[in-house]
């Protein structure tokens, strides 16, 4: 199959528990080779997506399709889809080898396969010493490892991940996802990693599906979803903005003029006249500096949180808003806390998204 | 200071408990080497003779044989049961699964006598009159509550997690109870047949009612020879019995040991 094309494609799933519908017609297609992530708030339907695509859940509508097969309906265990679980569900009666050794043992290989297999696995994960352990004798970050390796033995058509870092402390956990993906394109894995945490889907993944109540509101390159979030949604979960609502007064091009509670402010954006929309930017696209074009606005600085390089700045703009600013900390007189400052920022770089309706 | 002497009157209590609980099988276990026909300790020089007489004993094989039949068959019925509805309780959301299991393990706090006119009654209103029929359903319901309970407790802490590693590492839902299921509890197993098997062995209070003149199990056969010849053959059996309760009592706890430590196969 060429690199690119569909590996694993998702078409209209949706799943219901009860009166909740968990998923809502989700689409999702993956190419060989590619590393996927679902983020989204806890409860938005990633475990479940996952959980069909392993068939541990049949969906009430749509479809899933694998490596050129339809397996809707095909029950997991001849899926060949590898899971790492949240809690890594090592089975504890066996050792580190005979954990890693056991989908070898289902599918019926040879005692020699299954020794070279087991062994090209464990030292993938830098575990070939650690064979005969007990489960019970592994540290949790040793473990993570052994489920990896477990999953990656059978060479499956796609790997999931399930929260599968979250259980690490912090350190290890970064040090996990820089060595996850390294291991991950050396075997030209095809992965899905669930989480909720934007800076694992950030660092780990080709691109980002974001979910939020059983929907997935945009996938695309990490970038792309920083910096041109589809939705206000997106927006909001993924990195920090200043947000504010007003109505639009003038549409051109592309380009709205918005009356908000601090003044007009330019954004990008296709809107009717008078439509309520929320007008948002990064921090770091807002400067102190005084400009001539873009959008500004005064205000008195609140805080001051410290970040090495720089320091974010909240700047109390009056009419209950607050907007935040990533100052450089080489300039030469940074703000303080009850400073005057004006601040503004590129037309460019400022989005305007319906307002959402009430109760939503 | 205080608690040193606590933590020394509490010892010592336990000793004594234990000693007061184990000198009458010591006593037995003595007794059963006597020389001479009555129940003394053996004083002038040990005998074996006693051992030598217990298969001659009136009725002896066929009183064992049943016991042993009830034993395993009672344990094997009662383990399966047990275990499908440990499952059904721990997984399925069952309303009233606490209700229920409380009602699987109260047999164990109803006194045996209770329960023994309660089987013997309902058995003839059913018209049951099959004896050993009726003995081994009857050693059911004794044994099992220990089972259950012993096998909820384990299927509690079961991750059934484990259960959806295995499938989609290739293994069908049969096969992940073979594999993963059974092994991982396999000490739930191995004490929940143990505590059925002597349970059921050694019942009297229940099968004294459902018993008839050739169908007796060897707990109440043992108490007939004590009336009728109160010698010290019935000490030796004793100590048979002990000992071999000692054996499978060790034997599980090396065997249980072991499979967690070698944990290769499976
Ligand atoms: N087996 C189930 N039965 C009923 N509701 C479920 C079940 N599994 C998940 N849900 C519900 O579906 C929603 C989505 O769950 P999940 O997919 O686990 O979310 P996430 O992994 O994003 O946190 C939650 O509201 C959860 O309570
Ligand atoms: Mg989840």
């Amino acid at each position: 199959m060429a690199p690119g094309a569909p590996h694993l494609v998702v078409r209209q799933v949706s799943k219901r528990f009860g009166a909740a519908h968990v998923l809502d017609r989700v689409d999702l297609t993956i190419a060989r080779g590619e590393l996927v992530t679902l983020l989204g708030p806890s409860g938005c339907g990633k475990t479940t997506l996952l959980r069909l695509i392993a068939g541990l859940e049949s969906p009430d509508a749509g479809s899933v399709e694998l490596a050129g097969r339809d397996i809707t309906r095909v029950p997991p265990h001849r899926r060949n889809v590898g899971v790492v679980f949240q809690s890594y569900a090592l089975f504890p009666h066996l050792t580190v080898y005979g954990n890693v050794a056991f989908g070898l043992k289902s599918r019926g290989r040879s005692r020699g396969e299954i020794d070279a297999a087991v062994g090209r696995a464990l030292s993938l994960v830098h575990l070939e010493h650690l064979g005969a352990r007990r489960i019970a004798a592994l540290s949790g970050g040793q473990q993570q490892r052994v489920a990896l390796a477990r999953a990656i033995a059978v060479e499956p058509d796609v790997l999931l991940f399930d929260e599968a870092l979250s259980a690490l402390d912090r350190k290890l956990r970064e040090e996990m996802q820089v060595e996850l993906r390294r291991l991950l394109r050396e075997v030209g894995a095809t992965a899905i990693f669930v989480t909720h945490d934007q800076d694992e889907a950030l660092t780990m993944s080709d691109r980002v599906a974001v979910m939020f109540a059983g929907r997935i509101e945009q996938v695309d390159e990490p970038r792309i979803v920083y910096a041109r979030p589809a939705t206000l949604f997106t927006l909001g979960f993924v990195g920090l903005s200043t947000r504010v609502s007003g109505i639009v007064a003038g549409s051109n091009n592309g380009r709205v003029e918005v009356d908000t509670a601090v003044g007009r402010l330019s954004a990008i954006g296709n809107f009717l006249i008078g439509s309520p929309v929320v007008v948002a930017v990064r921090p770091e696209h807002v400067r102190a500096a005084p400009e001539t074009a873009g959008n500004c606005v005064a205000g008195r600085v609140r805080s001051i949180v410290f970040h090495g390089s720089n320091s974010l700045v909240e700047v109390d703009a009056g009419a209950a808003t607050t907007l935040l600013a990533q100052i450089p900390n080489d300039v030469s007189a940074p703000p303080r806390v009850g400073d005057e400052i004006r601040l503004c920022w590129p037309v460019a770089e400022t989005f305007a998204f319906p307002m959402p309706e009430a109760g939503a | 200071m205080s608690a040193r002497i606590a933590i020394t009157l509490a010892w010592l209590c336990a000793i004594g408990a234990v000693v007061f609980l184990l000198s009458p099988l010591l006593v037995i276990a003595a007794a059963s080497f006597s020389p001479t026909p009555v129940f003394d300790l053996p004083v002038g020089g040990a005998s074996l003779r006693w051992y030598a007489r217990i298969g001659a004993l009136d009725g002896f094989w066929p009183a064992l044989s049943l016991s042993l039949q009830l034993a395993l068959l009672s344990t094997a019925l009662s383990l399966v049961l047990g275990t499908l509805a440990a499952i059904a309780l721990a997984r399925g959301k069952l309303p009233g699964a606490q209700a229920i299991a409380t009602a699987l393990v109260s047999p164990l706090m109803m006194p045996g006598l209770v329960l023994g006119i309660a089987l013997l009654q309902y058995f003839r209103a059913i018209g049951f009159n099959a004896t050993w029929s009726a003995l081994l359903v009857a050693h059911v319901v004794v044994t099992l509550p220990y089972v259950a309970r012993t096998m909820i407790a384990g299927m509690v802490r079961f991750d059934f997690t484990l259960m959806e590693a295995a499938r989609t590492l290739g293994c069908t839902y049969a096969q992940a109870i073979r594999r993963v299921m059974i092994p991982a509890l396999a000490p739930s197993f191995l004490i929940a047949g143990l505590f059925s098997f002597l349970a059921s062995f050694d019942n009297y209070p229940v099968s004294i009612f459902l018993t008839d003149v050739r169908t007796k199990t060897l707990p109440i056969k043992m108490l007939q020879y004590i009336d009728e010849a109160p010698d010290p053959t019935l000490a030796a059996l004793s100590t048979l019995i002990l000992i071999a309760t000692i054996v499978l009592l060790l034997a599980s706890d090396r065997l249980v040991g072991l499979h967690r430590m070698a944990g290769t196969g499976d």
